[in-house]
């Protein structure tokens, strides 16, 4: 299964210090040795943990070169990955593999709690000739393991002491260097759950695909369609010179389809639909699965033969599952509490303008930011709600600190910050919520996001204000989004994903935000009319001022985050897919928002094929 | 950490896919019914011709090609498996090219770089016709889009740029067309075997302290190849190669990158190399490495040298094979150093080069740029392309030259790229030999007269960059990896390291001085434009009269600090048995 690449947003950036003055400094602390790994009992048979430790404990106490600060702190961070991917199209096969894969990340650096050599982009950084992270023996041995980590360490090391000068050269050129901690100083803890053997069960994945998929031509106004299956055991591994010791298994099934076609103007558009379980086994049936699909393609031909959109703006009712989708592109940014990287190069600010990535909240904390009956909570020890599971969750985040239920914002003010153990502006201790995908950077991400609002409205109130709202704003219809977009999801083919993120990248920063299946609503009486080829624009953090209605139909979506580059939080980082991307969940119910400005389509039609599809069965 | 394993290439850049083309010589015989992938082909061709060319602008030709790729790799590292797996996946190309032979949407525009990939997608691995045509049908209709806005941009640039002589050669040759229905491939694999292989060839390298990182890779690659064209043209072929690679990386003390590589290509199981031959092999690596990392460095020198049979295949690969590339005479952003030259004399007297994609062995050893059509369907030639010292032709695909209209069958690409002409089997003869002594002997003479301290030896050589293009200088860089210092005075030949063989092409091609009498193979991956193919090169020892070296761009990263962890005098090492957690882990690789 192909996973869609975001455009990249890595290059040289700097960020003008701002520096915010830190709500919470802590004194200096004392310069510390590395302190020590914990130990492994000689009866544990995971020979993993042996290799980790036995090499951490030799490059603590020998790394060092001449003349040179010794390591202050290491980490070792391992995964291991068996994934089993299968993909159909029409009832035909297109691909089928089972693999396994382990994945080495080693961090070094020098310095101190307050000033390390960690969070700096450099122009020329060292240029190691293996470097510190790639792929590793999967026989879970102690000798490979340990010549591995062996060669990663010295490069991490070497590359630790190079970021440091670099780094303290540009401090020193600043008139004001930032006065917040590099690093926050966690309790060690030790967690070894048992690891999860993967179980792709007895099921033939490839027949049922092809079962499932086959539906499908039923539709002879489809172009192309990819089902896909995506199930995966992750173990992770964590241990680090201050005594935390991490061993935390998960899995995730996934199932995730898309359909295209094209209007008879030449429109292209596209479908899509997916389910996330937690195990294989838990995935449906294939009569299931092609109900859904004929949903999906059903859904896909009203599309087709509808009209197109104009230009609008007024009262726009968000469906719960379209409420979602779009708090999670809008909140993803100005949730985390991290302080973004020092650079040496410019244009960072710009570029994560660019694509949505500034916090509209930072520095903001304790002033009001959400309608007075809002509170938002992200909570990732939860495991249900209302039935349904939700998958954001775990107990301990991927830097070895203990899962914290935060509320973010309370009554409509602003409380908290998702914090790594990466401090900021606003808060210097990390609250459990670092998190990342394949080894990467660790970011603070959303868990289990909850909008709760104290006041709502059952559903026939909330319709009954929409109406009201549209009619006195004079128009003879408005708008209700049901579903809106996920290029990841609903792109085929690589090109059909860049197609769509280049379209909008330009405006993301602006707001511009894409439905998926859109209604006109009349006023008359209450007709539903789907229409197509129009997106939002304008719709931030502030639209959640105009909030006229919420609805008390709270629903789970499930989703993949997709932070990209490292950096926490872009709109595009709620555009994910199973492969790569990190379970979350939003909660959200129906939300009746006001002055939503959405246009219709305005360019050039494209030309239909010349050609007729031939038919499919 | 490994990448995957770098695979050794002759030339600079692209892909690292491992795509590999022999023919299959009395396989089993098979039932030649068309096979249903090509009957799709086939009606979904007949039916898009028959809309497409009553269009605007007319689409003259068309293509499809599809690969249905069966690929095993089992991989280890340092004593333990990297990865283990089967795949298998089909990737359909189409070619809708509009305009006119002459002149076509592929034209290259100016100072404007083309795009080498081809634009392909997967397709359905199954039989089922009606969705295969779809598939079809989908992408065709997209390439035609693309092809059409392209050929707009090409008229555009017709009327305002300046085109050179080659400029007006025509877009596409007009060939013959060809029906060759041939049997089926299929590989099968018994993977754990191998499992235990490369854990035991890696963990062979470890027990050397000078070794850092070691990878083996065993390979398998079953590809069957269709395509039909609307000018005629029905193949279904089928090519199965097996290859073993091992390399290890050291670093001298002062941060020199010291790397082995070898490998070993068969194509029918039987051929696999034993453990014997494989071990014999790892312990002249680990040798090799060990003595490369004490070795001197080597001072720039100009003075004669002598290359072994591999290092002058490789030698010749590089300096005239990459030359003689017919696409590069056309293009004006290339040098062209030999467009002019057909008909003069560019190489000694003695020496002929022929380029033979037919012959499937030299010698008893197989050779890995053996093919029967090359990838746009015209048949592999054995072209003559320098008799007796003088240059006679180019190697052509269908992107022809105004002096040669036609293709010789050389369009070769990998799965992604678009074909252009590229070397199949270069070998090269010569009419004066000499033993290996009389050759040492020679230039022992040579160095003698030029009153130099020393000749050089140069054993083995790994592909470097060849700079073709105007804008940067025609010279070239072959990489050295075993050099000796070869003494007037009888003195033993002396191991150095950090040498780089630097000049101009036509200079130092017209500086062979003698040849050996035993040719040498070189098989291996050669990357340029159009991805990485499979090629060999053959050639007996050469004598240079002058060759100029320099030193080689060394990395300044210092060897580790701490010594290896299995050979740490003050280290804990839990001994020499070398427990995995349990001993089921590779279950559970087979879907």
């Amino acid at each position: 299964m192909k996973k869609f690449s975001v455009l990249a947003l890595i290059a040289a950036f700097a960020i003008p210090l701002s520096a915010g003055v830190p709500a919470h400094t802590a004194p200096a602390p004392s310069p510390v040795a590395a302190a020590a790994q914990a130990a492994v009992p000689a009866t544990e048979t995971d020979q993993t943990l042996h290799a980790m430790h036995d090499e951490m404990e030799r490059a603590r106490t020998r790394l060092q070169l001449p003349g040179v600060d010794k390591p202050f702190y290491l980490e070792y961070r391992l995964m291991d990955v068996d994934v089993r991917a299968v993909t159909a199209s029409f009832g035909s096969l297109i691909n089928s593999s089972t693999t396994r894969n382990r994945f080495m990340s080693v961090d070094v650096r020098v310095g101190d709690y307050h000033l390390d050599s960690s969070n700096f982009i450099s122009e020329d950084g060292f240029q190691g000739f293996l470097g510190s992270t790639g792929q590793v023996g999967i026989d879970r041995d102690y000798n490979s393991l340990r010549q591995d980590l062996w060669l990663a360490t010295d490069q991490a090391y070497k590359q630790a002491v190079t970021q440091m000068s670099l780094k303290q050269a540009f401090l020193r050129s600043l008139t004001k260097p930032p006065e917040i901690d590099d690093f926050w100083q966690s309790a060690p803890t030790q967690q070894i759950d048992p690891r999860m053997d993967p179980d792709w069960t007895s099921r033939n994945w490839e027949e049922e695909a092809r079962k499932a998929s086959e539906v499908l031509k039923d539709f002879p106004q489809l172009n192309g369609s990819r089902l896909n299956y995506y199930m995966v055991y992750v173990t992770y591994y964590l241990m680090n010179s201050e005594g935390t010791t991490l061993r935390t298994s998960r899995s995730l099934a996934a199932i995730e389809a898309a359909v295209d076609t094209q209007a008879n103007d030449g429109m292209p558009l596209h479908n899509f639909y997916s389910l996330y379980v937690s195990r294989p086994a838990d995935l449906p049936n294939p009569d299931a699965v092609a109900k859904s699909l004929t949903q999906t393609g059903t859904e896909l031909n009203a599309l087709r033969e509808s009209p197109l959109v104009s230009d609008y703006t007024g009262p726009v009712l968000f469906d719960a599952p379209a409420a979602g989708s779009v708090l999670a592109q809008m909140l993803a940014p100005s949730l985390s509490g991290a302080r973004p990287p020092l650079s040496m190069g410019s244009n960072f600010d710009a570029i994560m303008e660019r694509f949505g990535g500034r916090s509209e909240w930072s520095g903001r904390i304790g002033t009001r930011v959400l309608p007075a009956n809002v509170t938002l909570i992200d909570d990732p020890t939860l495991t249900e709600f209302q039935g349904k599971p939700l998958l954001g969750n775990f107990t301990i985040d991927d830097e070895g600190v203990k899962a914290e239920r935060i509320t973010l914002v309370d009554n409509g003010v602003l409380r908290n910050f998702l914090m790594s153990r990466r401090p900021g502006p606003d808060f210097l201790k990390s609250n459990g919520h670092a998190r990342s995908s394949n080894l990467s950077d660790t970011l603070p991400l959303s868990s289990n996001l909850f909008f709760q609002a104290s006041d709502s409205l059952d559903a026939e109130a909330l319709k009954k204000k929409f109406i009201d709202a549209c009619h006195d704003d004079g128009h003879e219809w408005c708008l209700e989004v049901k579903r809106m977009d996920n290029p990841a999801l609903s792109s085929i083919r690589q090109e059909d994903f860049n197609d769509f993120i280049g379209s909008i990248a330009g405006g993301l920063a602006s707001g511009e935000r894409m439905p998926l299946t859109v209604y006109r609503v009349y006023v008359k009486d209450g007709r539903e009319e789907m229409v197509r080829g129009g997106h939002i624009e304008g719709l931030t953090l502030r639209s959640l001022r105009n909030i006229l209605g919420i609805g008390s139909d709270s629903t789970v979506s499930t989703y993949m985050q997709n932070p990209p580059g490292g950096f926490a939080g872009t709109a595009l980082g709620a555009f994910g897919s199973a492969q790569g991307g990190i379970p979350t969940t939003v909660i959200a119910p129906s939300l009746l928002l006001d002055e939503i400005e959405i246009r219709g389509f305005h360019g050039e039609p494209r030309r239909l094929p010349l050609v007729p599809a031939p038919a499919l069965k | 950490m490994k990448t995957k394993l770098k695979i050794r290439t002759l030339c600079a850049s692209a892909a690292i896919l491992i795509t590999a083309w022999v023919c299959v010589a009395g396989d089993r015989p098979q039932p030649t019914a068309t096979p249903p992938v090509l009957t799709a082909m086939q009606e979904e061709l007949d039916r898009s011709m028959a809309g497409i060319s009553k269009s605007e602008p007319p689409d003259y030709f068309i293509s499809y090609t599809v690969a249905d790729r069966q690929y095993s790799e089992v991989s280890g590292s340092n004593g333990a498996l990297l990865s283990s797996g089967d795949s298998r996946a089909r990737w359909l190309e189409v070619q809708t090219r509009v305009g006119t032979y002459q002149l076509d949407d592929t034209h290259k525009l100016g100072d404007r770089q083309p795009s080498w990939t081809s634009p392909g997608t997967t397709m359905a691995l199954d039989s089922d016709i009606p969705v295969l045509r779809r598939e079809i049908w989908r992408e065709t209709a997209r390439q035609y889009r693309a092809a059409t806005e392209a050929l707009i941009k090409v008229q555009t640039s017709q009327q305002v740029q300046v085109q050179t002589a080659e400029g007006n050669a025509p877009d596409f040759s007009r060939e013959k067309s060809h029906v060759s229905i041939g049997p089926h491939v299929d590989i099968t694999v018994d993977r754990k075997p191998w499992e235990e292989r490369v854990r035991e060839y890696t963990a062979a390298f470890s027990k050397s302290p000078a070794v850092l990182n070691s990878i083996a890779t065993f390979t398998a690659l079953g590809m069957n190849q269709y395509q039909v064209n609307t000018e005629g043209t029905k193949l279904a072929f089928g090519q199965v190669h097996y290859r073993l690679e091992l390399y290890v990386q050291s670093k001298a003390p002062d941060g020199m990158d010291i790397n082995r590589y070898a490998n070993f290509d068969w194509l029918t199981p039987k051929d696999a190399p034993t453990d014997k031959v494989v071990f014999d092999r790892i312990q002249t690596m680990i040798a090799e490495t060990e003595a490369l990392d004490k070795a001197p460095l080597v001072d720039p020198y100009a003075g004669p040298a002598l290359l072994t049979g591999r290092a002058a295949a490789v030698f010749f690969h590089e300096v005239f094979g990459h030359r003689a590339e017919g696409f590069r005479q056309k293009d004006i952003n290339e040098g062209q150093t030999f467009t002019s030259k057909v008909g003069e004399q560019i190489l000694p007297e003695f020496i002929s080069i022929k380029d033979d994609p037919t012959a499937a062995s030299f010698h008893g050893q197989m050779l890995l740029g053996n093919y029967a059509f090359d990838d746009e369907g015209v048949p592999g030639e054995n072209v003559s392309l320098v008799d007796h010292g003088v240059l006679k032709t180019f190697l052509m695909s269908r992107s022809p030259l105004v002096t040669v209209p036609e293709s010789n069958g050389h369009g070769r690409r990998q799965l992604g790229f678009v074909p252009v002409a590229r070397q199949g089997n270069l070998i090269v003869s010569s009419s004066r030999t000499m033993t290996d002594a009389q050759l040492r002997q020679k230039l022992i003479e040579l160095v003698k007269a030029q009153g130099k301290p020393f000749g050089l030896l140069i054993d083995d050589i790994a592909g470097g960059f060849t700079f073709t293009g105007r804008a940067q200088p025609q010279a070239f860089q072959v990489l050295p990896l075993v050099v000796y210092k070869v003494f007037p005075d009888g003195r033993p030949d002396q191991l150095v390291r950090g040498v780089d063989i630097v000049g101009t092409p036509l200079v130092s091609l017209t500086k062979i001085v003698a040849t050996g009498d035993t040719p040498d193979i070189f098989n291996g991956y050669c990357g340029a434009e159009s991805g990485s193919v499979p090629v060999s090169a053959v050639a007996p020892a050469i004598l240079i009269s002058e060759m100029e070296v320099q030193k080689k761009e060394t990395s300044t990263d210092k060897p580790p600090i701490l010594p290896p962890p299995a050979h740490d005098p003050d280290g804990h090492y839990p001994g020499q048995n070398n427990t995995a957690e349990n001993n089921s882990q590779t279950k559970g690789q087979q879907p």
